[in-house]
């Protein structure tokens, strides 16, 4: 075996770094992804989808990553994870527009920053909590948060702040000016090396002596405790670390949309679509939460073009995840996979499945004429 | 005060030539006037002219939904009917146009970034203040034209984005309102009469604008000196705190732009407090908008609205066809009488369109957008509220409107009574001088 093959249960595996190995089927969709990430501004240019849309879902998709590291291994439940998306997108904001500072990479960086003081405090306050009181709490202060840059003449209110730091042209990006288009197009190169390594970072920190710690947490705190686990502090960590995710996704939002206001930004809905956009995506990977924040976010800024009843869509959507999907979109592929394999074997279950579709349907039609039987004659 | 003639309002109506003479004898122009019938057979010919088959694509952002849907919906009716006169009349040098229309919500800058990725031609809107500051950058950055059919606040093309090349604005900006407001209130009580006032305005870039102009003019008018001002939420459920401030400090006047919901709910509470008994006068700009969300007993007291560059009584709709037709077909379309707002879709459409087809007539072919973006500098143009200028700075210019809020038995909804017009150049600096600098000089 080569230095990157290496033989593990029976398969050969793709070996990235110390203690990282992909089976092949899962380098190859990898390497695809990467790809097709790349592509991303050439695909959009044939296809006639949205590039920003594209990578606004995936700054949301970041944030998400961030968010299911405390839902996925500490099993907490974080309704207010806007709230660290909103202050990154805010500290960029507030450099560029009262210190004139131009370098985007700088205005990140102050977002960054912002967000993990704010990550710090209120992991500090909310860490020891469990289940409601817990997502009750980052509820709060995330509506804390807001209501303060609300009513804040330096935050300008609801009507936000400008992240072009001269008022017209967007921030330099290393060290250049560049035109619309050539920043639009650096700025989304940067964004995929910033999630590439973002993931690989989080892939080394939940397969850590640290990850599988929250782990231990999140499956019985009580116990954890009893094995020497410092139970709040581990929280708290994780807790900034995944604030830190937020803040990054936010700075580059800033970046990205040039104007920072709380609704889009730091309100209480965003932390909830957050939350929904690991579970479309399938919070039990590392990769899901991107994969629904690209789904969701497209899909939002998509519908109202096309359906006059767009707020519904978000919710009839969430409704057919949990009855049908419960593992999320890339949560459910290995599954779908498998059913197709088996499928592919044995193309008779092909004939068993259309038997069970008719069948369902057949009693929901039964079910519906006895509701209505019921309701015109009072009796079945 | 003097108050601006409208336009034929001297003649008693504008006639048949002049009309044709100002226009240019376009017929696309004169059906967004309202008077298709005067062109029969007159129409120039654009047959030569180089111009794509295809439609123009064109999007509106407005609110069609929540509380701004009171102002969002009948500017939505505007551009509908605008672009429905266009169609009907031949299209813009032949081509017709479609109208894609989304909700703004607080999406301003993603929504024309998606109409440009869909490849509009022209959009239009949005409504909020806020949201268009957000996006005049982008507008400019993408170059593809936008006429915002409100987004009023004066600063925008006067201090924050004085160069633009492709952004746009129709409706009156707030400096024009404001002013008129004073003018309206010293023209009731008289400048000596008016000792002190108040203002209860929405608090954001507009109100806060709106107010600060208010203040500047009537401090300068008549000396009067601000006992309270009150910036509540946009879209609050209550506003009774600033109401009994102004009960117990009884100004002479309450100044307030709160508009949609907002405008109801002043009035609601302010009946329900008593607030009509402490005070002389309320004026407020866009207390009309909401009209078809008015009741009766809303309307009773000392309240003067202003109705933006239109209304639909003035001049009165038997001496000015135009106006006449164009409620008539509201109000079988649509079932509601046209406000400013309605003005706003309308006016923001036919200013591109009428400009466009100038465009054509001058190039023989169909316009670049930095080509059409210089035509529509100091374009003049008619709709059903008169004649239009599209300014130097970018900034439409057209009389102001402000009358007593009343009810009318005939349409079942609030109107307007005694109206004073007041013309542009009365209530507004010329373009390139500063609202703030040109009051202080009055």
């Amino acid at each position: 075996m080569s230095r990157f093959l290496v033989e593990r249960d029976g398969e050969t595996r793709v070996r990235l770094s110390e203690g990282m190995e992909l089976t092949k089927s899962r380098t190859i969709l990898a390497a695809v992804g990467l790809v097709v990430l790349f592509l991303v501004p050439d695909i959009t240019r044939f296809t006639g989808l949205s590039f920003t849309a594209i990578h606004r879902g995936i700054l949301f998709g970041l944030a998400a990553v961030g968010l299911n590291l405390i839902l996925r291994h500490t099993e907490l439940v974080s309704f207010g994870h806007a709230a660290f998306f909103g202050v990154g997108a805010y500290g960029a904001a507030v450099l560029a527009s009262y210190f004139d500072v131009s370098s985007g990479l700088v205005l990140l960086l102050g977002g960054v920053v912002a967000a993990t003081t704010i990550a710090v405090l209120i992991g500090y306050f909310v860490a020891g909590y469990l289940d409601i009181y817990f997502a009750l709490l980052t509820l709060a202060f995330n509506q804390v948060l807001y209501a303060f840059v609300l009513q804040s003449s330096y935050f300008n209110s609801s009507d936000g702040l400008s992240v072009r730091p001269d008022g017209l042209n967007p921030p330099t990006l290393f060290g250049f000016q560049w035109t619309t288009s050539g920043y639009d197009l650096i700025l989304y190169y940067f964004t995929i090396v910033v999630l590439v390594v973002s993931l690989l970072v989080m892939w080394k920190l939940v397969n850590s002596p640290f990850g599988r710690a929250l782990d231990a947490i999140g499956q019985n705190r009580t116990r954890a405790r009893f094995v020497g686990i410092p139970v709040e502090k581990y929280v708290w960590i994780a807790f900034v670390i995944s604030g830190i995710y937020g803040g990054l996704a936010g700075g580059l939002f800033a970046l990205l949309q040039l104007h920072v206001s709380p609704d889009p930004t730091l309100y209480a809905f965003v932390s909830g679509e957050i939350l929904f956009m690991a579970i479309l995506g399938g919070f039990g990977t590392l990769v899901g939460p991107v994969v629904g924040g690209i789904v969701l976010v497209y899909l939002l800024i998509q519908a109202p073009f096309y359906v006059e009843y767009y707020n519904a869509l978000t919710g009839l959507l969430l409704i057919a995840v949990v009855l049908f999907l419960p593992e999320g979109i890339l949560g459910s592929v290995p599954k779908i996979g498998a059913e197709l394999a088996r499928r592919r074997r044995d193309p008779g279950m092909l004939r068993e499945d259309v038997a069970t579709i008719g069948t369902s349907l057949r009693r929901a039609a039964t079910r519906a004429a006895t509701t209505v039987r019921i309701i015109v004659f009072g009796v079945n | 005060m003097t108050t601006g003639p409208t336009a034929g309002a001297e003649s008693g109506g504008i006639d048949r030539r002049t009309l044709l003479k100002t226009v240019g004898g376009s017929a696309l122009a004169i059906a967004l006037a309202g008077c298709t019938e005067l062109l029969e057979g007159e129409q120039e010919s654009l047959e030569n002219a180089d111009v794509p088959d295809e439609p123009i694509e064109s999007g509106l952002q407005t609110f069609t939904e929540g509380a701004p849907a009171v102002l969002g919906v009948q500017a939505r009716y505007g551009a509908e009917t605008a672009v429905r006169r266009i169609n009907e009349n031949g299209g813009i040098a032949g081509r017709n146009m479609n109208l894609d229309v989304v909700e703004e919500g607080g999406a301003h800058l993603t929504n024309y970034q998606q109409f440009v990725d869909e490849g509009k031609d022209v959009t239009f809107g949005p409504i909020s203040s806020s949201g268009h500051a957000e996006m005049v950058p982008e507008i400019e950055a993408q170059e593809v034209i936008n006429v915002s059919t409100d987004g009023t606040v004066t600063t925008l093309y006067e201090e924050d984005f004085p160069d633009v090349t492709y952004s746009f604005r129709f409706q009156n900006h707030d400096v024009m309102e404001a002013l008129a407001a004073v003018m309206q209130a010293v023209e009731v009580l008289g400048a000596d009469s008016i000792d002190t006032y108040a203002g209860i305005n929405p608090g954001y870039a507009f109100g806060q604008d709106e107010m600060d102009l208010f203040s500047k003019g009537i401090e300068q008018v008549a000396g009067a000196e601000e006992l309270h001002s009150g910036f509540p939420d946009l879209g609050t459920d209550d506003m009774s705190t600033h109401i009994t401030e102004i009960n117990s400090e009884q100004p002479d006047i309450v100044f307030s732009s709160c508009w949609g919901g907002d405008a109801t709910l002043l009035l609601e509470q302010g009946h329900a407090n008593g607030m009509f008994d402490s005070i002389e006068l309320l004026v407020g700009p866009v207390l009309y908008g909401s009209a078809n969300d008015m009741s009766e007993d809303l309307v009773d007291g000392p309240i003067y609205s202003g109705s933006r560059n239109f209304y639909w009584g003035e001049p009165s709709t038997d001496r000015w066809s135009p106006a006449a037709d164009l409620v008539d077909e509201v109000q079988s379309e649509y079932g509601v009488v046209p406000t400013a707002h309605f003005m706003s879709g309308y006016g923001a459409v036919t200013a591109w369109a009428t400009a466009a087809e100038k465009a054509v007539q001058l190039l023989g072919r169909w316009p670049e957008q930095d080509e059409l973006a210089t035509v529509l500098e100091n374009h003049g143009f008619f709709t059903p509220a008169g004649y239009h200028t599209m300014g130097a700075d970018h900034q439409g210019y057209s009389n102001a409107h402000f009358g007593e809020l009343t009810w009318s038995d005939e349409y079942d909804a609030a109107a307007l009574a005694d109206v004073n017009v007041f013309s542009a150049e009365s209530v507004s600096p010329p373009p390139g001088e500063v609202s703030a600098d040109w009051i202080g000089n009055w």
